[in-house]
Order: C-alpha cells, then structure tokens, then sequence
C-alpha cells in the first residue's frame, strides 16, 4: 500500500508499539491491517472535513455576495448565521424526494452519484501537507483529470433524463462545456509537469519553494500566463459564474438540476462546492508552491535544532504549518472563485465557445511550446534565479 | 490482498459491464454500462502495475469517448427510438433445427481447439512469480521518444486527421440552389 | 488470483461480448460500442502479457496507440452516424445500403 498518511504515521513509535500490540492480540501480523484501519480513518477525515467545507462555501457564497452587494447575509441560525448550511441540509434531507413521472428512473438517480463519485475520488490525491496526502500516485495529476471529467458524464445524464427541456439544454451546454475547457486546462498542467518531470503531485510541489519567487507562478513568463488559463478553465469546469450557462437561471431555469430536489439536489450542490475547492488546490499546488512554508520550516527539522523539540513534535508542528499554507492559499483562491462570481456577468453560448477555442487553447499550446525553450534555453532555471545569479557574477567582476 | 480485492472488484465491474452492454434495450443505459465496463479495465491495468495506462483509460474513455456517444445518442433522437429491430431473443427466429445443430457441433469443436490451445498457454505461464510494480511513466516515455517515435508521429498525425475529418464529416451542409 | 490465466479469461469474455454487440445490433452506435469493447479486450491482452510474460512494456506501447486509434475511431465514427442521420432520419444499419442518395 502506497499511502503517504500511514508512511507518515508510521514513522512514529506508537505506531510500531500499537502493531506489535494488536499482532499480540488476533495471533497474526497486523501491520497491514492498522494500515488499512489509519488510511480507512485518513479518508474519513478528508471526506468529511470536505463535505463540511462543501457546505461552508454556500454559506460563504451568501455572506460573501451579501458583502459586496452592502446587505447582511444570513445571520439568524448560530453567530453570523454559520449554522445556515447546517439548517439548509436538514431542509434538504427532510423534502420530499420527487422523480417526474417520464424521467429515465436509472440515470436520473445515476447522475448525482456520479458528480459525487467523480469529484470525492479526485480528493485522493489532493495534497493538504506533505504527510497528509491519502495516496501520492506517480500519475496524480493526470488521475485526477480523469476523475474529474466523470463529472461531465454526471451533468449530462441528469440533464438528459429529466425529460425537461431546460434541464436537457443544461445538460447539453454543462457537458460540451467541460469537454471543450479540459483541453486548456490539461495542457497547461502538461506544461507545468514539464518543468517538474513528473506526474506525481509530490513531484510537481518539490519543484517550487516557499517564498513567491520559487513558485511555479513566477518561474517564467509562459508559467506566468498558464495560471491565468488554468484558472479561467477550472472556473468553466466547474460551471461557476462567468460561465455557469449550464444553470443560467435567467434562461433555462436552474439548468441540468431543474427538476432535481431534495438531497439529490444537494449532492448536485455540494459536488459543485467541493470541486471548486479541490480546483483551487489544484492550481496552488501546480502555481503557488502548495503546501512548502517559507525558510523549510515544514520538515521540522529547525524546530529540532533550535529549541531541542522531540523530532516527532517538530515534525507534527512542521506539519500543522503546512496544512495552514495549503489551506490559506485555497481559501484565498476560492474567496476570489466567489468574488468573480458576484462582480461579472454571464457571457453568451458563442462567446464561451469562441473564448474557449479561439483564444485559451491557442494560448496554452503556446505556453507548452514557451515552457519547453524555457527549459531548453535556461536549463530549467527560474527568472528569479537567472537575475540573482547574473547580478552576483556582475558583482563579482567589481 | 488489497490488490486481490482491487482485482476481484475490477474484474466483476469490466465483466458486469460488458454483460450489461449485451443485455441492455436502452441505448443511453448501454452507454453507462460501457463506462462501468472501462473503469473496470482501468482498474485490471492498475492491478498489474500499469499506472499511466489505467490513467490514460480513465481520462480518453470517461472523458472523451463516452460523452461523445451519449451526445451521438441525444442528437439521433434519444434513447426512445432507438430500439433493436433484432434483439438476442430473435436468434432463435434467425435459423432452422439444423443450421442450429450444425452451429453447435462446429462450436464445440472450435471450443475443444481453443481450449487445448489456451491450456498449454495457462501451463507455461503458471509458474511466473508476480514481481513488484514499478513506475512505468518514465519508461514509457523515454520508450516513446526513442524505439517508437515513428509510430508516435504517425498517430498524432492520425489522430489530427480525426479531428478534421470529424468536423468536416459532421458539418451541417448549406443546400444548394440551383 | 492474479495471473495470465485470470486475465485472459476476463479479455476473452469482453471480446466475446463485443462480438455478441456487434452481431445482434442493427443499430450503429451500438454497434460502436462493440468496437471499444473489443478494442479493450485487446489492449487488456497486451498489458497482461508484458506483466507475466516479459517486462519490456512493449505491450504498453501498443495499449497507448489501441487506445488513441479508439479515440480517433470514435470520434470519427460518431461523425459519420449523426451526418448519416441528417441525411436519412434513421441510424439502422441496413439503411445504409445504398452508396449514391
């Protein structure tokens, strides 16, 4: 099993003393059967935790619209109205469960399952710290694309089978919507994996640093660019607003998930919530340094030196300190998914497409290309590095 | 073990999926049937260690293939229409008591071949011990730039004319007037 | 459980099924279908012989460019099942009979 929580657990002493107790206790070897229960718990962890965030982004997405439009929000249910999501969910669990009378029964219940199904499996290898990561693959990223697009197939047959128009023209626009942006998105990711070598998202985060000038972000102009292009490809993908067409609620009513209600509805929701979430990580972890804390002190290791810490304890405050850098990148990123949402308007069905394929597509082939003279060129050195280095050679000559 | 149940669910998957695909009327049900059926041969390559493999399934069939048949689906008037003139339950309409007797004696014969054949097969590979997986990414990869680059710059070629000929092909044509 | 054996079992009853697909369907997607569950058996062969038999991933190759002719296949085929449908109304096979009109 290749897991990095139970690699990283099992570091520690307690971890061999609990196998060697429960090897004890049932007569034969425990050692996979406490890693299967810690990665069973790890995953637990991470989905929960993702459903709670999934359902404080709808209360974000409220208070924070309320913000910018000078109204308050809600603000009755708990202090600050934080409990809202909680008495939105128990409304949703309590509706009654409608399926229309001419809807394809099977896909109509398939659909949610398979946004929930396609967006919880990408949470696999989303990396939180460089310890807590369910499963560091050497193909991360690129399962992650693959699960990700289960979403699009979701989308469409919940649109298909609610033998609705509106829902059906939802359906239609969500799925052609995410095929056509996954190709920019993807090819700046390959360009990205181009400067780390390697597909493994561990890989990908150990190329860059914790100060901005190491990051991917500022690596090279080409990279630069590619942000912006990924950014605007995963705001499509996940049918947020500018483009969220696929729901446009001035014309098609609420889109693929019209006739949907009750929890159905809901996982519709919470799927689109949580895959914001997990493209926000995606794109720190590929531009923004991931989970890496400025002067190393993720590893632990000064914590060690310095005040004489068990190396356990520095390791685990080394930890914490990463978990924050992650989740300070992602909740900025996802702040301005929000804000972008409230401040735009809806673009057109031939605007989108025209964006798509006349502009992001040409752009991102073109930073490919960029960042690969960029390696070439520079022998993969950063634009930072090039002008410190010159300028200490410059000094030198002095 | 954990591989062993991986293998065991992705076996039934791929399996039950292709019985469904046989099985299944409706068209846009078949076509999730043929999603399952793929993510189970996904999950069969991550069993033996092909990683990028089980990735690439994932991303071209889940991704590309099976939406693009849904849409063939929606666009040529939805599931509804679209049920079999002739189903399996028709064979037995499709030929008389000797064509079938005939076609069972000459399966059981063909059987026989095979399975003498495959035996022999299963004998001599019955004894390989599993080795350990390894990243094949990088392999592949340097694989493809050097033994296969002609064979790579040919499908990428193919796969442009694809992309042409699909759109030229599928372009709703002006009448002519004349 | 995993071996040659076990994988060859799985691929030879997924090209059966395809087979079955394509000879009982008269309906062109459908038959589609068939194709890439054939296609899968097939690449499913290769990957299953370089892991027992020698592990030079050759047979991985070949399973990337079975899977990039699927692609192309179908991208290509679905085109030509929506323009035939512009044109006569109906995706049954036997309709597509005639070369001219």
């Amino acid at each position: 099993m290749n897991s990095t929580v139970v690699t990283y657990l099992a570091q520690s002493n307690e971890y061999s003393a609990v196998v060697a107790w429960l090897t004890k206790l049932i007569g034969f070897n425990a050692n996979s059967l406490v890693a299967f229960m810690v990665f069973a718990v790890a995953s637990l962890v991470v989905v929960g935790a993702l459903a709670t965030i999934g359902g404080l982004g709808t209360y974000a997405e409220r208070k924070i619209s309320a913000d910018l439009q000078m109204r308050q929000g809600p603000n009755r249910v708990g202090p600050y109205g934080i409990l809202q999501f909680l008495a939105d969910g128990v409304k949703m669990i309590l509706k009654e469960d409608i399926i229309p009378a001419n809807a394809d029964k099977f896909t109509f219940i398939l659909a949610p399952f398979l946004c929930m199904v396609g967006v919880f499996a990408t949470l696999a290898v989303v990396p939180f710290s460089s310890g807590f990561m369910l499963a560091d693959l050497n193909v991360g990223i690129f399962y992650l694309v693959g699960m990700a697009s289960l979403v699009g197939v979701g989308v469409f047959l919940g649109g298909y089978s609610s033998n609705s128009k509106w829902s059906m023209l939802g359906g239609m626009r969500g799925a052609s919507q995410i095929i056509s942006y996954e190709i920019p998105a993807t090819i700046t990711i390959v360009s990205i994996v181009l400067l780390a070598g390697g597909l493994s998202i561990k890989t990908l985060i150990n190329g860059q640093g914790g100060l901005p000038q190491q990051w991917y972000l500022f690596h090279n102009p080409f990279a630069f660019i590619g942000f912006f292009v990924y950014f605007i490809a995963a705001l499509a993908e996940t049918n947020r607003a500018p483009f969220d067409l696929p729901e446009a609620e001035s014309e098609l009513v609420s889109g693929y998930h019209t006739e949907y209600s009750g929890m159905r509805f809901g996982l519709f929701a919470l799927a689109e919530y949580i895959e914001v979430f997990v493209v926000s990580g995606v794109a720190v972890a590929l531009f923004l340094g991931g989970y890496k804390v400025p002067f190393d002190l993720g590893t632990g290791a000064i914590f060690v030196e310095k005040l004489g810490l068990d190396a356990m304890i520095a390791k685990n405050i080394g930890q914490v300190l990463e978990l924050g850098s992650f989740f300070t990148k992602t909740f900025a990123l996802y702040y301005v998914v929000i804000w972008v949402r409230w401040t735009l308007p809806r673009l057109r069905v031939d605007q989108l497409m025209t964006l798509c394929w006349k502009y992001l597509t040409p752009i991102a082939i073109f930073n490919l290309l960029g960042c690969a003279v960029w390696m070439y060129a520079f022998d993969g050195k950063s634009i930072y590095s090039i002008i410190f280095e010159s300028a200490a050679v410059v000094a030198g000559h002095h | 073990m954990f591989t062993n149940t991986l293998f065991l669910l992705s076996a039934v998957l791929t399996l039950g999926g292709a019985a469904a695909v046989v099985y299944t009327k409706n068209l846009m049900h078949s076509c999730v049937y043929l999603l399952a059926s793929l993510f189970g041969v996904a999950g069969l390559y991550a069993c033996i260690g092909a990683d990028f493999l089980a990735a690439t399934q994932l991303v071209v069939y889940a991704g590309g293939v099976v939406i693009l048949m849904l849409f063939a689906v929606m666009l040529t008037g939805g599931s509804g229409n679209n049920i079999n003139r002739y189903g399996l339950e028709k064979i037995t309409a499709m030929g008389n008591t000797k064509t079938f007797f005939m076609a069972g004696l000459t399966a059981v014969v063909t059987s026989l071949v095979i399975l003498k054949i495959l035996a022999s097969v299963f004998k001599s590979h019955s004894a390989t011990v599993l080795t350990a997986n390894e990243a094949t990414v990088d392999k592949l990869g340097t694989l493809l730039a050097t033994d296969h680059i002609l064979a790579f710059e040919i499908s990428s070629v193919l796969l442009l004319g694809a992309l042409v000929g699909a759109a030229v092909i599928s372009r709703p044509r002006k009448e002519k007037h004349d | 459980m995993i071996s040659l054996g076990s994988y060859l079992a799985i691929s030879f009853a997924l090209f059966i099924s395809g087979i079955i697909v394509m000879i009982a369907r008269k309906n062109i997607i459908a038959m589609l279908l068939g194709i890439e569950l054939i296609l899968n058996a097939s690449a499913l062969n290769f990957v299953a012989y370089t892991k027992f038999s020698n592990n030079n991933l050759d047979g991985h190759i070949m399973s990337l460019f079975i899977i990039v002719i699927a692609a192309a296949e179908a991208a290509v085929g679905l085109g030509i099942v929506i323009r035939f449908f512009q044109l006569r109304e109906s995706i049954h096979i036997d309709d597509a009979a005639t070369l001219q009109n």
